[in-house]
């Protein structure tokens, strides 16, 4: 487990730090859909924090809030975002321009879909460069080529003037990873980035980004919806669930000692034990988290009490930087 | 090379093509009624008289035989005769099909030049006047006639104002034309140097181009906008803007990757434009190609008709081979 190695110093101020965060999507004559609820999360300078959900949990959410790329009509109720020590809330949008891919790189999921398909992708890397830094085209374009090579990208020389359609999935995920990195950010938001790829692939390409993550002392938000891979890749896990975080803890302490009945549903699927995956799953419950002051895991949760329904529990810390978001946080798993 | 072999390959069937649209345009015209002798002879013509004529221009015979006549003609360049105007097709359209080309090519120049500006601007603004406008202006040019707007212009330049000259072919009759050289008269009166010439067909040409411009910029537009507000939510320019690339940066490349569906739409719409610029050609006495059809079709003279369905079709072919480099051009991943 290369959890600890070079991980950051609780102590050193956070490179981002979410305060309360609230996320909504309104909706046409109804209650508007509350995407992201009360959010704490601080990431440090070289730590990467792991962040697991399923779909619709918030992930991507979060991720555009922190951009200030929010989809339409999504929009921030409260909560700061401080990134560097500047709000980020009040930065105006030519401001955000510039911290985006400068500051902030995001690796996404697709690479196929969201790389230029008229552009060689050498020269998409140059133009994140020449956009953000005071280069010119032949410095831009040399950088770019160094990127290529950083990324073990065979050939670079070749690959600089290929178009996306021209390479595998592997090897455009690495060019997207050179466009995030290409600016030398202090930040990276990893949404979903490799789940495009097959195994062997994926467990390259993700040793490769978490190499070139330490090398600068980068922080990452490592958003994935496989709590799996958290546990090679990450300092700590964090796991949201309808918009909340319900644990989070460093990463040994939290596969050592999983506390939220949703947390241990997660790895118990992934465990290879029937008797554990039947005894955490409660079947045919509805996938909708729960409205009002219910906790929002109690229709699936297989500990649902009373209390559960009449109250949503808080964050509270249960051991050393271990925080849980349940009133009957799991004490055995087997 | 790809494209070589590209143009090879679709250039062998070009005949075939061609071909086709030959016999399937010579049933068709022929199963218009009406009867050239007796509209050439007129009603007082004896059936002597009327069988004579019909012998010499060879109608006389079974359709297959006037179909293996006309093709014999074909081949050597002749597309026979136009008893309206008493000369051959060919030299009647080297005119006439010049005289639209560059009505509707300015036209269309025009077109793009109103509809693209406003389409991109319509779908980057979205809750703005220029996106309020250009829904109207969508709406409004395809609800007006286009020779309507060419009746209102008309009356508000020419009769009004008196800034245009009067709508009544190409140039003006005090002016002397440019020898004929292409037929597209700008081009013939700038190889002549006769500026006089090309001042008066220029402004002969503005009224007709403007209304043909100021509608046929309906559908550019409505392209224009629609691929573009497609384009600017899609991944690639969503992660353009997570890479914090410049505004004009993403507007480029938003508009670069919606150029597909603009190019076709302005092919469309050329190949359209062929004929359909004809209520347009009334209006102004353009003496176009459109025009001379449909005269064709009125008064049962076949050949011009056949003519100008021979060179539409050439000339839709060429516009689909020049469309197809476009793309060639614009997109490697087709150039593969």
């Amino acid at each position: 487990m290369g959890a600890g190695e070079a991980g950051a110093d609780p102590r050193a101020v956070p490179v981002l730090d979410i305060a309360g965060l609230n996320v909504s999507y309104p909706v046409y004559e109804e209650e508007a859909v509350r995407a992201v609820r009360d959010l704490d999360l601080s990431v440090r300078a070289g730590e990467i924090v792991g962040l697991v959900g399923e779909s619709g949990s918030g992930k991507t959410t979060l991720a555009r809030a922190v951009m200030g790329l929010l989809t339409q009509p999504g929009r921030i109720d409260g909560g700061s975002i401080r990134f560097d020590g500047k709000d980020m809330r009040a930065l105006s949008e030519s401001a955000l321009r510039a911290v985006r891919g400068r500051d902030i790189a995001m690796v996404i999921p697709n690479p196929r879909s969201e790389l230029d398909p008229l552009v060689p992708v050498g020269r998409q890397i140059a133009a994140v460069a020449r956009a953000h830094l005071d280069v010119g085209r032949r410095e831009a374009d040399a950088m770019a080529l160094a990127m290529l090579k950083a990324v073990h990208i065979p050939d670079p020389a070749r690959r600089f003037k290929a178009f996306p359609h021209e390479l595998s999935g592997g090897m455009a995920q690495r060019v997207v990873m050179a466009i995030s990195l290409v600016c030398a950010p202090k930040f990276v938001i990893s949404d979903d980035a490799t789940s495009g790829l097959d195994v062997t692939v994926q467990a390259q390409v993700l040793d490769l980004l978490r190499g070139l993550v330490r090398e600068h002392r980068t922080a990452m938000l490592f958003i994935t919806r496989d709590i799996g891979i958290t546990a090679h890749f990450c300092d700590r896990v964090a796991v949201i669930y309808g918009g909340e975080i319900v644990e989070i803890a460093e990463t040994v302490r939290f596969f050592e000692n999983p506390q939220h009945p949703y947390s241990v549903m997660l790895l118990a699927a992934f465990a290879h034990n029937p008797a554990l995956r039947r005894k955490w799953h409660k079947p045919l419950a509805s996938a909708e988290p729960a409205h009002g002051t219910a906790c929002r895991y109690a229709p699936r949760c297989v500990h649902r009490e009373a209390e559960c329904d009449a109250h949503s529990p808080r964050l509270r810390e249960r051991g050393a930087r271990h925080f849980v978001r349940c009133h009957f946080p799991v004490e055995r798993v087997g | 090379m790809r494209i070589l072999r590209y143009i090879g390959r679709r250039s062998v069937f070009i005949g075939p093509q061609l071909f086709g649209i030959i016999l399937v345009s010579f049933l068709l015209v022929k199963l218009i009624p009406g009867d050239p002798a007796v509209m050439m002879l007129g009603p007082f013509a004896t059936e002597e008289q009327l069988a004579m004529l019909n012998a010499e221009m060879g109608l006389d015979g079974t359709i297959i035989e006037q179909f293996w006549i006309y093709l014999q003609n074909l081949v050597q360049g002749d597309l026979g005769t136009s008893w309206q105007t008493t000369k051959p097709v060919f030299d009647d359209l080297a005119v006439r099909f010049p005289a639209t080309l560059e009505l509707i090519t300015l036209s269309l120049l025009l077109a793009l030049g109103i509809g693209i500006p406003l389409g991109v601007a319509a779908a980057w603004f979205k809750r703005s006047i220029v996106k309020r406008f250009s829904d109207y202006y969508g709406l409004l040019a395809g609800a007006l006639p286009d020779f309507w707007l060419g009746l209102i212009l008309i009356y508000l330049f020419y009769t009004i104002m008196q800034v245009a000259p009067a709508p009544l072919g190409r140039i003006d009759f005090a002016v002397l034309p440019p020898p004929p050289l292409t037929n597209f008269l700008i081009v013939d009166s700038i190889a002549a140097g006769n500026w006089q010439a090309l001042w008066s067909a220029l402004g002969h040409l503005a009224l007709p181009v403007v209304t043909l411009g100021v509608i046929n910029a309906g559908p550019i537009l409505k392209m224009t906008q629609a691929t573009m507000e497609r384009m600017l939510e899609s991944d690639l320019i969503r992660y353009a803007e997570m890479c914090g690339l410049p505004k004009k940066t993403v507007i480029r490349k938003a508009f670069r990757n919606s150029l597909p569906s603009v190019v076709t739409i302005v092919s469309v719409l050329y190949g359209f434009l062929i004929g359909g610029a004809v209520l347009v050609e009334i209006v102004f006495s353009w003496g176009g190609a459109g025009q001379y059809a449909v005269q064709g079709v009125l008064n049962a003279d076949i050949n011009p008709v056949l003519g100008f369905v021979l060179f539409s079709a050439i000339l839709s072919l060429i516009i689909y081979l020049a469309v197809d480099l476009i793309y060639f051009a614009i997109d490697p991943r087709i150039r593969g």
